[in-house]
């Protein structure tokens, strides 16, 4: 076991691996009642594409990473898991991003239990022919959810025209037709492949006695057997360095319009120590930017171009990476104007030194509030294992940052080649 | 250091300390409750707008922004809603303790400082408020409230809540009316504004590693406002049943999927002894993935994605919150009736009893882990003049027997259907 002490934050982390691949990380709470516990695949809604040894290319449907996540929570007798979860007082629930799906529950009593009961249902996958047709008319619901909300779609409209090829461009849900064609062999299939222990971790955050999580743990899975790890190559497209449309006009029914602009990453450093830099300093250069201090908000503010939703955003995954600016705006048209100007303006001019300083302080300080809730804890921690970062070095990244660093890398981001915008509104596109 | 809370009366405010270490921040909540009413509801909501943008001392809101991220990244924020029939401002900060970041300033301090500056020493020209920041604000709230259209379900759900209480001041929006904003400037604006804080009910709460002694110290030497007395929140009535046939009322807009709201009245509020099994009532009911309306609206019926219900024991209501496809939408009416009346008739299973009893005091107990639910926690006791703690809360959830549960759901009556959908079929009628 490994026992990391973080005197600056007062935290410690146990770790340990387990035979069959799994790792566990334990994170004690002093005074907490409750406990968060997350327990992850690195699989996504991106992994559409894969070669598994021995067998030839498979390409899934978009949206199963999604559907799977759904339909884990039946059971064989028919009913679901939240009813074993609510009987000891757990919320559970899961949730499946780009390159992720994650399974949890928060509960104050029964830990070792439900722990058991969280590793159980994800591992003991049961599907029919009937409950994956149900399932159907479920996720439709959802996706119908998601394209009334103007936030989302302008999100995903932004992503889609920056994107040609790369699957972060595709709804993490589906469609009501690629989810149509799901079958339940291919819902096994995927969980095979991707559901391993040894591409999983679970993480405990809480009122928890590390050693006895562990053994729980080990319990549990030494009454299991797994084959040899999957060897699983993940296929992505070749993608162009240009985005595909400059801009993307969506019509619905909206009080105001919402515009969201960025700019796409033209290369993407493989070493994960240079991609945690990266969104540090984008994070940095973003904020000092757009951040609602920045000279450009209030200017922006001021002219009733934006309003309080205004925000900016760094994303990076694996071959995709891409910043995601803005809000509601009453004139999209005028906002991309002004914000050609301004924004080249500012890169050209670089930052005071003050303002620099005072951006890493305050995110600084939004890294130590992190620890205050479990679930952000357990979430950035599951984010820096899967990529090969740690999470603790972040207060020392920061303290290593320098305003010429971040200046460049605003610099090289700022390509109005690489500059796309979305814009939901009102009027017939 | 983990105490309960230390309380006292300082410099006209109701001051709620509660003294630990468990968190990296300490934090500051100030509610300011005014009575909800036509005439006062828009100035009382554009109040907050315009203090977030200047101070005296720092009138420039680019300046008053640095201040928070110089704190360490200070968090500052305000919230306006509505409980029982006042209008409540909220006023909330946390910063990280100078600890963990070796910083020596009492960064407490500077954010109670921050909090009490932005709230009773605006900037000022010429005796009321800026021009400009009033004008400018107006226009913010003039789109905050057109914006709530952008969230259909919030959409809905405030249509569903204005057409429940047609002629009770609660059919009020928090965030006010946008005809109103017109007539209000920065000088009938900073009249109110002065009312406003001499009138209203405050409460201030500090959590964190703090003592009662710092934080009156910083409530005197920061909040400079003259007021005499604390005032109290009269507790809420239930508001009482409409005679007459359920509302139905239909809504159309371009969406993709229909929302269903349905809005109910209820007998029991905060203080009332039912309360607890209120709770257990929407438990088992719609509250939870184990309870009645997800089990038969989503896993049974594969009608929505979520089902669900919601409890406000401030005004004695209870809703129901569903988005189907507009076909369905009988069906849904009909398994959610169907679900009421099977509570009426105390058709739980231990099963699902035992799953309810277990989620909501987990719930509770979970409050203590985080420093604004304690808060908010502690808010309901001042509002509905109770004095519960959770774990006494869970103690009479316990007590609360089948009979109590079937009693509260007897009286559960449904008021109004809400319905809005996209297919142009759509028309209102009452």
């Amino acid at each position: 076991m490994k026992v990391r002490h973080l005197e600056n934050l007062q935290e410690t982390v146990h770790s340990r691996e387990l035979e069959n691949g799994l790792k566990v990380h334990v994170l004690p709470k002093k005074g907490f009642s409750r406990t968060y516990a997350l327990f992850s695949t690195k699989y996504g809604s991106i992994d559409s594409r894969f070669r598994v040894e021995g067998r030839g290319e498979v390409h899934v449907p978009d949206g199963i990473a999604h559907f799977l996540e759904h339909k884990l929570f039946e059971e064989p007798d028919g009913g679901d898991v939240f009813a074993k979860f609510s009987l000891r007082g757990a919320s559970a629930n899961a949730y499946t991003t780009f390159d992720r799906t994650s399974y949890l529950f928060s509960a104050t009593d029964n830990i070792p239990e439900n722990v058991e009961q969280l590793l159980d249902f994800v591992q003991n996958p049961h599907f029919t022919d009937a409950s994956v047709e149900k399932e159907k008319g479920v996720i439709a619901q959802e996706i119908r959810m998601y394209r009334d909300q103007p936030g989302w779609r302008s999100y995903y409209g932004l992503i889609e025209a920056m994107f040609w090829a790369h699957p972060v461009r595709i709804d993490i849900a589906g469609t009501e037709e690629s989810i149509g064609r799901i079958t339940k062999e291919m819902l096994y299939d995927c969980h095979r492949t991707f559901y391993h222990p040894s591409n999983m971790h679970l993480i405990v955050v809480g009122g928890v006695d590390p050693e006895r999580m562990f053994r729980t743990v080990e319990r549990n899975q030494a009454g299991k057997t797994f084959g040899p790890p999957p060897v699983v190559e993940r296929l992505l497209p070749d993608e162009p360095p240009a985005v595909r449309e400059r801009e993307n006009r969506i019509r619905l029914a909206v009080a105001m319009p919402r515009c969201l602009f960025g700019f796409k990453e033209a290369d993407h450093p493989a070493d994960p120590q240079a991609l945690l830099d990266r969104e540090l300093e984008m994070g940095l250069a973003l904020d000092l930017l757009f951040g609602p201090s920045s000279g450009l908000y209030q200017t922006l503010y001021e002219e009733g171009l934006i309003t309080d939703s205004f925000g900016a955003d760094f994303m990076c995954r694996e071959g995709a990476a891409f910043s995601v600016i803005g809000g509601d705006t009453p004139d999209p048209d005028r906002l991309l104007a002004r914000v050609r100007e301004l924004v080249a303006e500012a890169a050209e001019r670089g930052f005071r030194r003050d303002d620099f300083e005072r951006c890493v302080r305050k995110r600084l300080g939004a890294f130590f509030k992190l620890f205050n809730y479990p679930e952000a804890i357990a979430r950035e921690f599951s984010h820096h294992a899967f990529r090969g970062t740690d999470l603790f070095s972040v207060p020392e990244r920061y303290a290593a940052m320098t305003r010429e660093r971040v200046e460049e890398r605003l610099r090289k981001h700022v390509d109005w080649e690489r500059f796309c915008a979305c814009v939901v509104e009102n009027r017939p596109a | 250091m983990n105490g309960s809370y230390l309380r006292g009366t300082v410099n006209g405010a109701r001051v709620h300390v509660l003294p630990t270490d468990r968190f990296k921040t300490d934090s500051i909540c100030v509610y300011v409750g005014y009575p909800l009413r036509p005439e006062t509801v828009t100035p009382t909501a554009l109040i907050p707008f315009v203090l977030r943008r200047g101070t005296a001392l720092n009138p420039d809101m680019k300046r008053l922004r640095e201040k928070l991220d110089d704190l360490y990244g200070a968090g500052f924020g305000f919230d306006l809603f509505k409980r029982g029939h006042y209008q409540i401002a909220l006023f909330r900060a946390d910063a990280v303790r100078g600890r963990f970041v070796a910083d020596s300033r009492a960064l407490l301090e500077e954010t109670a400082a921050y909090v009490g500056q932005l709230l009773t020493q605006p900037a000022l020209e010429r005796g009321a408020f800026r021009k400009d920041y009033v004008e400018s604000e107006k226009s913010t709230l003039r789109k905050r409230i057109e914006s709530i259209l952008n969230d259909k379900t919030r959409y809905a759900g405030e249509r569903c809540i204005e057409e429940l209480f047609r002629g009770d001041r609660y059919a009020l929006s928090p965030l006010g009316r946008k005809e109103d904003l017109d007539a209000i400037d920065a000088s009938s604006l900073y009249g109110h504004y002065r009312r406003w804080l001499e009138e209203a009910v405050v409460d201030i709460y500090f959590v964190g590693e703090t003592s009662f002694e710092e934080a009156s110290r910083c409530v005197r030497d920061y909040f400079r406002w003259q007021r005499t007395r604390c005032g109290e929140y009269a507790p809420a009535a239930s508001a009482a049943r409409r005679d007459g046939e359920v509302r139905r009322v239909t809504e159309t807009m371009e969406v993709s999927q229909g929302k269903l709201h349905l809005g109910y009245r209820l007998p029991v509020t905060y203080g009332s002894r039912d309360y607890p099994a209120a709770l257990l009532f929407n438990g088992l009911f719609g509250a939870y993935p184990h309870s009645k309306l997800f089990m038969q609206v989503r896993e049974k019926a594969s009608l929505a994605y979520y089902a669900h219900s919601r409890l406000d024991g401030h005004i004695g209501m209870m809703s129901v919150q569903s988005g189907i496809d507009p076909r369905n939408l009988e069906r849904a009416l009909g398994i959610i009736g169907e679900q009421l009346e099977a509570m009426k008739r105390g058709d739980f299973t231990d099963l699902e009893w035992n799953q309810t009893r277990a989620m909501i005091a987990s719930q509770l107990r979970e409050t203590g882990d985080s420093p604004f639910q304690l808060i908010a926690f502690d808010f309901n006791n001042v509002l509905a003049g109770t004095e519960r703690t959770p774990e006494g809360l869970i103690g009479e959830l316990m007590r609360a027997g089948r009979e109590d549960v079937m009693r509260v759901a007897e009286g559960v009556s449904l008021d109004t259907v809400y319905f809005l959908h996209g297919d142009g079929k759509g028309e209102a009628a009452s």
